[in-house]
């Protein structure tokens, strides 16, 4: 009788020893473990991917001809409109410099763009995750900046050694500086936990209290480059409303993200061409 | 049957024991009943007294407005870096830990290094009191060496800002940081973990858009905890964020209207004082705003005409008394001194002499512009009729004392309104003696030159004066004589007043009154319909009060002291005045120049006095105030045409 009850009590004396042995061994062991474990995942997530690619080709291969002609033409098109787009960039740029050097300006950030493919989504209430496939062999940094065409995606959290982790703008977890377009003064913009229905949500809170937002006019909120992270400018979300914050000066008010930032595949990892310089910078 | 039972009837002990058992049971039941039922009340308030804690939150200070909604006053976000010390208890005991195992084995080592004969165990006990705050403080330091990595600083925290944390403030956050500027914060925001116990405290401080205008009369506020009436006496511990008061200025005059309301939070902590749970707020209010009757061009306008001069200039709404620019240099920034002033910036301030409110702090003597007020009395005494004419030479002899006039060769024979346009000296010390000291100080104080004009602004000064024979007599201790009222007559001599009050005079002469109460507030139209300054009129028959105003014109003619204010297309009635002053331990120029335009319907009055800071310094009220008033003029023209007389196209 009493073996019988003792075999019964294994598990959980063994979960009991687990949880001890895992409280016991020291953070260092534990950072390992976690990473390695990461590590080993990764592989089976990039081959995922890749096969998810390669279904992808496969599905186009079905198309017919005339439908591959025209979107040849499309993206013939696109090409044309981004070959004068980058020509016109490229003499902005130039003009820039010039200005910079005439006004003895200091340069501005300069980022390198690393695009990679989303291979895993980790989406829930708590946090809000995508991981991308690349890594250390790219050279992606840790706190990177993360956009789309859509605007700010989040911030590289994790690298991995052909993976990263990137924090999604949605989550609670991510936070950044940012202002309202044509307004200099600097916000805060925080994610929210995530319902799960409806459009991805943020907060922002200590905008000025002369900054009105309605639904009629949305103000854009976009990303400044006081934070050091970003480029300034890049699209965050859209804010319909603020109301006051506990002071009374300051108000708060939620952000409506785009909603492509929950079904992503490709994103771009801006990586800065040289560290931060905290004196001379153009905050 | 019961144990008891048994033996119930064979042992009258256990009857004894049963009875006092009894009793202890029901006392112990009363007493339960006592504190449970009736002071439970009493017990609740203790409770609450141990465990809650009140956090007040003052809110917002009100903003100030000029006359046409600009802002001159705001609130401008105020970022620092906090910790709530609750959060790192974890931390503190780790570092404790560890601090005391490596002092141990200091100790022992040390010990064991001891001779034999002079060891004592108490060498090998560590300050346990001590060990603790330097954990703490090397806790603390890790956070602020994180931020200092992020924003470039180099801030440190000591162990006694942490101390008179803990022991007076233990539930508010533990600034390590404070004003932050905006890339500093925006980078802090981004690099900082959300889960991080640095958290990004956004407060606000004073902001001023244009600075320096205006700053004497603006004021500054300064940091304060506040006032212990504002606490409830219920027993419940409470910390305060502190709040901010109206130091000087109209911040400080319309403090209880530009104070916000303050929110308080009750918290519920545990037994070591640190925050558990909320279980009530208020959320604080901000103040009311003021508008105040500055226009803020016209500050300006002000402001940049007296540069970087010491002196005062002051433009009055003549109907209403209103203020619309008052500027006292030097001046300061006052976004220098929000959200507290830094020993530098008060010290050289300081040695500027910026602190000091010319327009109403200062007493200086008028000069020539109190030529108006002479002439004043002596046409109402009769002294002084529009055939007066006297001869000037260039001297006046008195006894055996000789007065020039500021012509060497004279102006030969002039009437009154020649007097005003030349500022002839010997025409007024002749005018000055028929009149005599009483006639004149009467008119003088008629006129309220005795008296605080009342504004809403602090520290007016009291040194005002207004000589008489018995005031001499009095403080200086002998008796009049007549050069002291010759010298009265042209505005030098003992007398003493502020640019502000001449400002109120010559609002006064242009509405044909003896006051003007001056205000700072904006009036609405119907405020401004039932002014009432308080005084009487002059009391000038229309030939005598045309001869002055006459004279007046001319001053700002071709011909007159005030010709370099003269503007196309504006009648202005004005007077120069240049005096002798002593200050900074040495002889200077006082240049003044007051005025009101136009003359055919009085809209704007103005004074300016700018003050020589050195003997070298050759200032006069024509050359040196009259462009200042000019300046105000012109700008009183460019955004009130129609008041100025000026047709505007439709």
């Amino acid at each position: 009788m009493a073996k019988l009850r003792l075999d019964r009590i294994k598990p959980l004396v063994a979960l009991g020893a687990f949880l001890l042995a895992w409280w016991i061994i020291p953070t260092t062991v534990k950072s390992f473990l976690k990473v390695s474990f990461s590590e080993f995942q990764a592989p089976a997530w990039v081959a995922t991917s890749y096969l998810d690619d390669l279904e992808n080709f496969w599905a186009r291969r079905s198309h017919s001809k005339v439908e591959l002609i025209e979107a040849g033409r499309e993206v013939a098109r696109a090409k044309s409109l981004y070959q004068f787009n980058s020509q016109r960039k490229e003499t902005l740029e130039n003009e820039i410099q010039r200005l910079e050097a005439i006004l003895n300006l200091p340069s501005r950030r300069e980022f390198r763009y690393e695009v990679a493919r989303v291979v895993r989504r980790d989406l829930n209430v708590w946090w809000q995750q995508i991981v991308i496939r690349k890594g250390k062999d790219f050279d992606i940094p840790l706190g990177a900046a993360v956009v789309f065409s859509g605007g700010v995606v989040g911030r590289v959290v994790e690298v991995g050694a052909f993976t990263s982790r990137i924090e999604l703008v949605t989550s609670p977890n991510f936070r950044m500086a940012a202002n309202f377009e044509g307004d200099e003064r600097p916000v805060v913009y925080q994610g929210l936990p995530q319902s799960g229905f409806g459009d991805p949500l943020g907060a922002v809170r200590d905008a000025p209290k002369d900054v009105i937002a309605s639904t009629q006019i949305p103000l854009k909120l976009v990303s400044t480059r006081l934070g050091g992270t970003f480029p300034p400018g890049l699209m965050i979300g859209r804010v319909s409303w603020l109301e006051p914050g506990s002071t009374g000066v300051f108000q708060a008010g939620e952000v409506e993200l785009d909603t492509r930032l929950l079904s992503l595949h490709e994103v771009a990892v801006l990586i800065p061409l040289y560290p931060i310089d905290l004196q001379d910078d153009v905050p | 049957m019961s144990g008891y039972d048994i033996h119930r009837g064979e042992n009258p002990r256990i009857i004894f024991f049963f009875w006092i058992a009894m009793a202890a049971t029901a006392t112990l039941v009363l007493g339960l009943g006592w504190r449970q039922l009736i002071a439970a009340q009493k017990y609740e308030e203790i409770e609450k007294r141990q465990t809650e804690r009140r956090v007040l939150k003052p809110g917002a200070r009100g903003d100030i407005y000029d006359r046409k909604g600009n802002l001159l006053v705001g609130n401008r976000a105020h970022y620092s870096a906090v910790v709530y010390l609750d959060d790192l208890r974890r931390e503190f005991r780790e570092e404790y830990s560890k601090i005391i195992r490596a002092e141990r084995a200091a100790l022992k080592e040390a010990y064991q290094l001891t001779p034999l004969k002079e060891r004592e165990d108490s060498q090998l006990t560590p300050d346990y009191n001590e060990l603790q705050w330097v954990a703490r403080q090397n806790v603390i330091q890790r956070y602020i060496d994180q931020i200092n990595l992020i924003t470039g600083r180099d801030d440190a925290v000591s162990t006694r800002t942490i101390i008179r944390h803990f022991n007076e403030q233990l539930l508010l956050p533990l600034p390590l940081v404070s004003d932050l500027k905006p890339d500093e914060y925006a980078r802090l925001i981004e690099q900082v973990p959300v889960q991080s116990p640095v958290q990004i405290h956004t407060d606000t401080a004073r902001y001023y858009p244009y600075g320096v205008a205006a700053a004497h009369t603006l004021g500054y506020v300064q940091k304060v905890n506040p006032d212990a009436d504002t606490i409830p006496n219920d027993g419940i511990k409470t910390y305060t964020f502190k709040s901010k008061i109206g130091k000087t200025g109209l911040e400080r005059s319309f403090d209880d209207l530009l104070s916000g309301e303050i929110g308080a939070e009750i918290w519920r902590v545990d037994p070591l004082g640190f925050q558990d749970s909320l279980l009530d707020g208020e959320t604080p209010r901000q103040g009311e705003n003021l508008i105040t009757s500055i226009d803020i061009d016209l500050q300006m306008a002000a402001e940049t005409a007296l540069g970087e001069r010491t002196g005062a200039a002051i433009a009055l709404d003549v109907r209403t008394g209103e203020v619309l620019a008052i500027a006292s240099h030097p001046s300061y920034d006052l976004n220098d001194l929000s959200p507290f002033i830094p020993r530098k910036t008060f010290g050289e301030i300081n040695e500027r002499g910026a602190w000091l409110n010319r327009t109403l702090q200062l007493s200086y003597p008028p000069g020539s512009t109190f030529k108006l007020l002479t002439s004043i009395a002596g046409m109402r005494h009769g002294t002084l009729t529009l055939q007066t004419e006297h001869d000037c030479q260039g001297v006046f002899r008195l006894g055996n004392r000789i007065f020039h006039c500021h012509a060497r060769y004279g102006h030969g024979v002039v009437d009154e309104a020649a007097a005003i346009e030349s500022s002839c000296n010997i025409f007024y010390y002749a005018e000055g003696l028929r009149m005599g000291i009483d006639v004149l100080s009467a008119e003088a104080k008629r006129f309220g030159l005795a008296e605080r004009t009342g504004i809403e602004v602090p520290y007016e000064t009291k040194r005002l004066v207004v000589p008489t024979k018995d005031w001499k007599r009095e403080r200086v201790g002998s008796g009049w004589v007549p050069g002291d009222t010759v010298n009265t007559a042209i505005g030098q001599g003992f007398l003493l007043v502020t640019p502000l009050q001449m400002a109120t005079f010559i609002a006064s002469i242009a509405r044909d009154e003896t006051r003007t109460q001056p205000t700072l507030r904006a009036l609405s139209y119907v405020e401004a319909q039932q002014v009432n300054h308080g005084g009487e009129p002059v009391g000038l028959t229309r030939k005598q009060r045309a001869e002055l105003w006459e004279g007046m014109e001319r001053v700002v003619g071709d011909g007159g002291t005030g010709r370099l204010v003269q503007i196309d297309g504006l009648r202005i009635a004005g007077k120069t005045g240049t005096a002798d002053f002593r200050a900074h331990g040495k002889e200077v120029n006082l240049a003044w120049f007051v005025g009101f335009a136009p003359v055919e319907n009085p809209q704007i009055a103005v004074a300016v006095m700018v003050e020589g800071t050195s003997s070298l310094d050759s200032y006069h009220g024509g050359s040196t105030a009259g462009p200042v008033a000019k300046d105000i003029f012109l700008e009183f023209i460019e955004q009130y045409p129609e008041r100025a007389g000026f047709q505007v196209a439709r």
